[in-house]
């Protein structure tokens, strides 16, 4: 996968250069464009997406078949994110009424920037099936996703459980995201670190927490 | 003149207050804690300590908060010249010649001369945030919502322009920002916008949620796939703290060169404490007669850019404090704890709550003092603190994190916010995104949006109006010249060149 685009040296057979990268990549673009191409036929007035959602679908084949040579996959997906988002923000904003008379609706100014946030990122896009750039470093699993689980699960304890058991269990659960993790320090760092928690935020600041679960 | 000094005599009063100092030295210390520690940033500092303010008055929260940041600037020179990893993007280039003064045995005048040099410039920048302060805000006055919004288009654009990488990219991250900031109800009408039926969402998205995501969870994440960093920290003891009579007269022309273009980069929107210290080192090495010097442990190259970042870290408030406008992604978080306290920032606020205004200008000379006063003695402290291993530091900030969103609203929803926004931070840096313009469009967007459409009501939808009028004209044509000039080849690769050194 990290081998990215790079590899496939311009020029030659540009047509047919498929390689896991943009297949992988291409098939994220197809598959979210199509999600949102589907919404956009659900939304009544939203004719502008499901045009730009199409054509997100399209280009989303290309690069999975590689018709689109890729050469600076950084932007070139960083780039249709930034088209995706706004075509988005215009199914969701499809509905609010835009101008009348002089003054603006609800829904001008979303429209608006919307238009030209697309308007830079396929810019971002283009630039990116052109100019030669680094392909995208590699995503790590483990770290991110115990750091990520750990602030959800923060977030899903603190009503039910209270603080303690929610700041324990938070900290000890995305401790497990780094490989140098010893368990006892961890734990005695987490007791440490829950106590702490408690004595300044509840003792010292006194805001409203409930330390234990309530049965 | 005199109304200058009798406006600083009211600010001292108000910062010379027992409270107000407790919470001055609170701030600097703090500051000079996560500047010490790598891999905690005062941008996600700050919007951790944004709840625990809620609890005190407007003034004492300010000025804590504003120690926070120029104390960062200190505390990342200290981490710099013992360790040689920066504790803030500041202090990058300190590194250089920092860290080589200190394998020769001079730490103790490089953390010094540091010290002293940003003491300098804390005093020069104060004085100029005070002198600039009233006639930016009489200037301000002048402004209808047409020269306002031109003001912010202009801002933005100078964040775009100076901030490193693409300015495409840039670009598209601020309009990002813009639109994720219209997610909530309208102002004008109360319609729910891109609410997606999500009642959590109707008052929007908050942006200590956000900038706690893209900058605090995403940069943990970030550090995480680093290999295990070896901190050697330095062995020799640091002997003699005091800089000798030569260094001193060597390194006080590239103070005062440093502080200038410190003041000066600090000023302009989007500059901050970065730019001014890559600049001040820059034109140092330009200008000395011996360059072969730089990187081998100068004086100078420690002195000027320590100097540049303190002084444009605190100018960067003269935007802020007079026009509203936050140039860069701590001054952002700023106007957020001025909301939380019924604050708008602008020009009312110089006439409205004088003490305010001049209490923080005031804090920050006195809060300038006081880290030339602990940091020195304090040196050793910080550099134990060094010795906790970073696997034990992230999960504590993550924690500290949690809690300190969810006590903003009580609300776990804002928790779950901020961890979405991480994972969007983390996919923003694999695709060499700056998060810090999408924060600054976050927090001018509302401004922006209103002020656009003020303007097109007074003009009767005439779109022209941004350029007959003379003052927006101005603003507006500068905003294009310098994406020109930005875009222009010979130009973008000087500005990789500045940022690759």
């Amino acid at each position: 996968m990290s081998e990215g685009v790079s590899s496939s040296p311009r020029g030659t057979r540009p047509g047919f250069s498929i390689n896991t990268h943009n297949l992988i990549g291409g098939l994220i673009v197809t598959v979210l464009a199509a999600l949102l191409l589907a919404w956009a036929f659900y939304v009544p007035n939203a004719v502008i997406p499901r045009f730009m959602s199409a054509a997100l679908v399209l280009v989303g084949v290309a690069a999975t078949i590689g018709l689109l040579p890729v050469h600076a996959p950084r932007d070139f997906y960083g780039g249709i994110a930034l088209v995706m988002l706004p075509t988005l923000a215009l199914i969701a904003s499809a509905e609010l009424p835009g101008q009348r008379g002089f003054a603006f609706g609800p829904g001008t100014a979303p429209r608006l920037f919307s238009f030209v946030l697309a308007a830079l990122g396929a810019a971002v896009a283009i630039g990116g099936v052109f100019a030669e750039g680094p392909p995208i470093e590699k995503y790590k699993i483990r770290g991110p996703a115990l750091v990520i689980i750990g602030i959800l699960a923060f977030a899903n304890m603190i009503r039910p459980v209270g603080l303690v058991p929610a700041t324990f269990l938070t900290f000890m659960i995305s401790i497990l995201g780094s490989t140098e993790m010893r368990w006892i320090e961890s734990l005695l760092m987490a007791a440490a670190m829950t106590a702490f928690c408690v004595f300044l935020f509840v003792y010292l600041l006194n805001l409203p927490f409930q330390l234990w679960p309530r049965f | 003149m005199s109304d200058l000094l009798a406006n600083l005599w009211m600010g001292f009063q108000v910062a010379g207050n027992p409270f107000n100092i407790l919470f001055c030295l609170l701030g600097v210390l703090v500051g000079t804690l996560v500047g010490v520690l790598p891999g905690v940033g005062s941008v996600a500092t700050i919007a951790m300590l944004l709840p625990i303010t809620f609890g005190l008055p407007p003034v004492g929260a300010l000025i804590m908060l504003a120690g926070i940041y120029y104390g960062a600037q200190y505390g990342g020179s200290t981490t710099s010249v013992l360790v040689n990893i920066p504790g803030e993007a500041t202090s990058v280039i300190t590194c250089l010649d920092g860290h080589q003064m200190a394998r020769q045995g001079r730490a103790g005048p490089a953390l010094s001369i540091a010290a002293i040099g940003s003491f300098f410039a804390g005093c020069v920048a104060t004085v100029l945030v005070a002198a600039l302060g009233a006639p930016l805000t009489g200037l301000a006055l002048l402004f209808g919502p047409a020269e306002y919004f031109s003001l912010m288009v202009l801002g933005l654009i100078f964040a775009v322009v100076l901030a490193k990488g693409s300015v495409l990219k840039a670009v598209a991250m601020v309009l990002t920002g813009l639109l994720l900031s219209m997610i909530g109800s309208d102002l004008e009408t109360g319609a729910g916008r891109m609410t997606f039926d999500i009642p959590e969402l109707a008052d929007g998205i908050g942006f200590a949620n956000i900038a706690m995501g893209v900058f605090g969870f995403a940069e943990i994440i970030r550090n995480l796939e680093l290999p295990a960093e070896s901190r050697e920290i330095l062995k020799t003891k640091i002997s003699g703290l005091m800089p000798s009579r030569q260094d001193l007269i060597d390194s006080s022309g590239a103070i005062a060169r440093g502080t200038l273009i410190g003041s000066m980069v600090g000023i302009l929107p989007g500059g901050g404490a970065v730019i001014a210290s890559f600049a001040a080192y820059t034109f140092e090495k330009k200008l000395s007669k011996h360059p072969e010097r730089f990187g081998r442990g100068a004086i100078e190259g420690v002195a000027a850019p320590e100097s540049a970042n303190n002084a444009a870290a605190q100018t960067s408030f003269i935007p802020l404090l007079t026009l509203g406008i936050p140039p860069n992604a701590v001054m952002a978080l700023m106007v957020g704890a001025m909301t939380i306290h019924g604050i708008v920032p602008g020009p009312q606020v110089m006439t409205k709550q004088p003490e305010l205004f001049w209490g923080m200008i005031a804090s920050m000379w006195l809060g300038n003092l006081m880290l030339v006063v602990i940091n020195l003695p304090l040196v050793g402290i910080w550099v134990s603190l060094l010795r906790v291993p970073y696997r034990l530091l992230f999960p504590s900030i993550i924690v500290f994190c949690c809690i300190g969103i969810y006590s903003i609203n009580n609300s776990p929803f804002d928790v779950t916010i901020a961890a979405t926004f991480g994972i969007i931070g983390y996919w923003l840096v694999k695709h060499d995104f700056e998060p810090a313009p999408l924060l600054l469009g976050f927090v001018l967007g509302p401004l922006m949006e209103e002020n656009l459409r003020r303007a097109m009501l007074i003009a009767r939808g005439d779109v022209t109006v941004f350029f007959t009028r003379p003052i927006s004209a101005v603003l507006l044509s500068t905003a294009i010249i310098l994406l020109i000039i930005a875009g222009l080849p010979k130009i973008r690769r000087r500005r990789d060149e500045v940022f690759v050194e």
